[in-house]
């Protein structure tokens, strides 16, 4: 719709994000027992009804969607079958004596002494942790015997849950829209929209096209400190990721000027008063950081009721 | 017009607080090996799968098919993946609507669940909001939706006691529902004294966090009877969207669902909803949301809603009970919810529904949907 400025890339500084949080996985009973199983020093795997015998354990074939007949130990010795290095690692596929598909782990060697085919086994660590990392990687051994898949004796309990958690983080690009927006609020402390295709309201955040008539957005506009709440509600109960005591009131603020919202907070001293003072249509003001602003929302503070 | 679409066979988990038995693909294999046993078939008779959950934050693992592919024995067959927040499972069965009635399946799996013990669900639906401009305070979806529940308070009169009605009569249904977990009868009192979470949001307005799974069978006219002599036929299915922060959003009715069920109607000739359905099932993430969809999916007019729940009209032995199955209230497993509410309104029309089978039950009504207002669907069955 809009030609691309004529202009060549530029490295421009970007917006940090992060997203970060615990998880508690579900392993499901093979992979539970296999996990179970590794300060044992045992490896388990599964035999499928076609006699297939896969390691670590699955619950279903990746062949057929079987689920296995029993779960097996099967042995901790085998060949390599691949092997690359990986962030000073040595990391091969190892296909266990008596089983159908390759086992990945670390190997300790170096890379020039290994080679496709050789013998290797296992090297247990001396841990008790429920983690593949029970075993601390697999040592060329040109005379391991070929072992057998055995019954698996008395196995632990599967794990029922894992610990683990995730973050990731993000370098977004603002683009010249939030990019002149933030700009504003970090010199300048103000908050910039650009007028509707055909209006004098500006648009928040500030964008290329109107979403509405689907023309191209108008001039940059100031919009002020002051606004109206459009819906609010009060956060009462803790959850992972909040960053604000409870209770606080979440509001979605449209300030003068604008069409649309903001999302912000208002502090507050008790839920009751809160219910009765701050609704849809109460009168607000943004309460600008008293330190360094760093061009986020966040360099609002928060805003206030106005009182009459 | 292409083929007709009807459901042939359903299944669902028995849907619980936290599974640490199965991990996500085995939650998802006893679904569909419930759904294709009910359709009388077995994975070779399916031309292709739809498998479809909520956004991979909620569990952790990217790319879920490829381990789910695996459980359900679905190999080499057209395996595609969707994702569409809470309505997840309703798109699902709408992409698989379009395999079959466009001639391109004859038979085809959709599969949809959730394993929400695993994450932080609010935490992970603030990863929704814009990371520049709302992020850093965001709340989920529960202090999103109670702000604007506030404001339609003021224009559309959804009190606090209408919510509460809609809350204890779901809750009270759910009792019923063999795959429900929550099973508590509770009363509009309960409800109005229970703690506030996120204001107007009290802790019984709002359903359980679930792991579950939930599969249809989908059949075109060809093949359906060898699955049952009386298949659930969809006359009309949509789900439609709106822009997120549009000037002229308001967020008030939702428009997106009242342009779907427009359209739905249109195509399975309803000009009275409020007559000619004999059952309907909702996707009410909290309590305040089923009140929408009364007037957007027109059962009453807009700023009525209160006053149809009041009456009565939607309670099991109203002139249109809503949610016989309990809804969200007694499971609540967000991607697979949109399949729920399609099983619990064929196995009405189909004259063998678990939960409350409502006499006669000839149409059906079906509506799911992810956000506040801005991603709507809604399907019509019937016999």
């Amino acid at each position: 719709m809009f030609a691309p400025p004529e202009a060549h890339p530029l490295d421009m500084e970007t917006f940090h994000s992060q997203i970060s949080m615990p998880y508690t996985l579900t392993p499901g009973r093979a992979a539970g027992t296999f996990l179970a199983e590794m300060p044992n020093r045992r490896i388990v795997g599964s035999r499928f009804p076609d006699g297939t015998v896969v390691a670590p354990a699955q619950d279903f074939s990746s062949t057929d969607g079987e689920e296995p007949e029993e779960l097996v130990q099967v042995p901790e010795t085998g060949e390599l079958t691949a092997f690359t290095r990986v962030d000073g690692n040595v990391i091969g596929l190892i296909r266990l004596d008596g089983c159908a598909n390759d086992f990945a782990h670390r190997i300790l060697a170096d890379l020039g002494d290994l080679s496709v085919g050789m013998r290797v086994a296992a090297k247990w660590d001396d841990t008790d942790e429920t983690s593949i990392m029970a075993i601390s990687g697999f040592v060329p051994d040109a005379d391991a015997p070929v072992g057998e898949v055995k019954g698996l004796v008395g196995p632990a309990e599967p794990l029922g849950v894992i610990d683990y958690s995730m973050s990731l983080d993000y370098q977004h690009s603002y683009g010249p829209y939030y990019g002149r927006m933030f700009d504003e609020i970090r010199e300048h402390g103000r908050v910039m929209g650009v007028r509707t295709s055909s209006g004098d309201d500006a648009l928040l955040p500030p964008r290329e096209v109107d979403d509405v008539t689907h023309k191209r957005t108008g001039t940059w506009k100031a919009c002020a400190d002051t606004g109206t709440i459009r819906a609010c509600s009060i956060i009462n109960m803790e959850f992972f990721g909040l960053t604000r005591e409870v209770p606080y009131v979440y509001a979605e603020v449209v300030l003068d000027g604008a069409s649309t919202r903001m999302i912000h907070v208002i502090e507050i001293d008790d839920l009751e008063t809160a219910k009765k003072n701050i609704k849809p249509g109460t009168r607000v003001r943004a309460i600008w950081t008293d330190g360094e602003r760093k061009g986020r929302v966040s360099d609002i503070e928060r805003f206030e009721v106005i009182e009459d | 017009m292409g083929h007709e679409v009807g459901i042939v066979g359903v299944g669902q988990t028995h849907h619980a607080r936290r599974r640490t038995d199965v991990s996500q693909a085995g939650l998802v294999r006893e679904a569909v090996d419930r759904a294709l046993a009910d359709a009388k078939l077995s994975m070779d008779d399916i031309d292709t799968v739809v498998i479809a959950t909520g956004p991979v934050l909620f569990a952790a693992v990217n790319q879920p098919e490829k381990w789910v592919v695996d459980a359900i024995g679905a190999q080499g067959k057209s395996v595609v993946r969707l994702t569409s927040g809470g309505g997840a499972g309703f798109a699902g069965a709408l992409a698989g609507y379009y395999q079959v009635a466009g001639g391109y399946s004859d038979r085809t799996l959709v599969v949809a669940y959730d394993k929400l013990s695993e994450g932080q669900l609010q935490y992970s639906i603030s990863t929704l909001y814009d990371p520049f401009w709302g992020r850093e305070f965001a709340v989920g979806i529960m202090g999103f939706s109670a702000a604007y529940w506030r404001a339609r308070m003021d224009v559309l009169g959804h009190t606090e006691e209408a919510a509460a009605m809609v809350a204890a009569k779901n809750r009270t249904n759910a009792i019923a529902n063999p795959y429900a977990h929550v099973k508590k009868e509770v009363s509009v009192e309960d409800v109005l004294n229970s703690r506030p979470l996120c204001w107007p949001i009290k802790l019984l307005d709002v359903p359980p966090i679930s792991d579950g799974a939930a599969a249809i069978v989908l059949s075109n006219e060809k093949k359906a009877h060898h699955s049952t002599s009386t298949p659930a036929w969809i006359r009309g299915i949509a789900y439609c969207c709106e822009a997120d922060n549009a000037p002229e959003r308001s967020l008030m009715l939702s428009e997106p669902l009242a342009i779907a069920s427009k359209k739905v109607y249109r195509s399975a000739g309803i000009t009275n909803p409020r007559r000619q359905f004999d059952v309907v099932e909702v996707q009410e993430p909290y309590s305040c949301f089923e009140l929408n969809y009364y007037e957007s999916l027109g059962l009453c007019p807009p700023g009525q809603a209160a006053d149809l729940v009041a009456s009565g009209a939607t309670q099991l032995d109203g002139d249109i009970p809503v949610n016989p199955s309990g809804g969200c209230m007694g499971a609540n497993p967000i991607g697979a919810v949109g399949v729920i509410r399609l099983i619990e309104a064929a196995t009405q029309i189909m004259g063998r529904n678990e939960s409350h089978q409502i006499k006669d039950a000839k149409t059906a009504l079906v509506q799911s949907g992810g956000g506040w207002a801005n991603l709507r669907g809604c399907a019509v069955l019937s016999a």
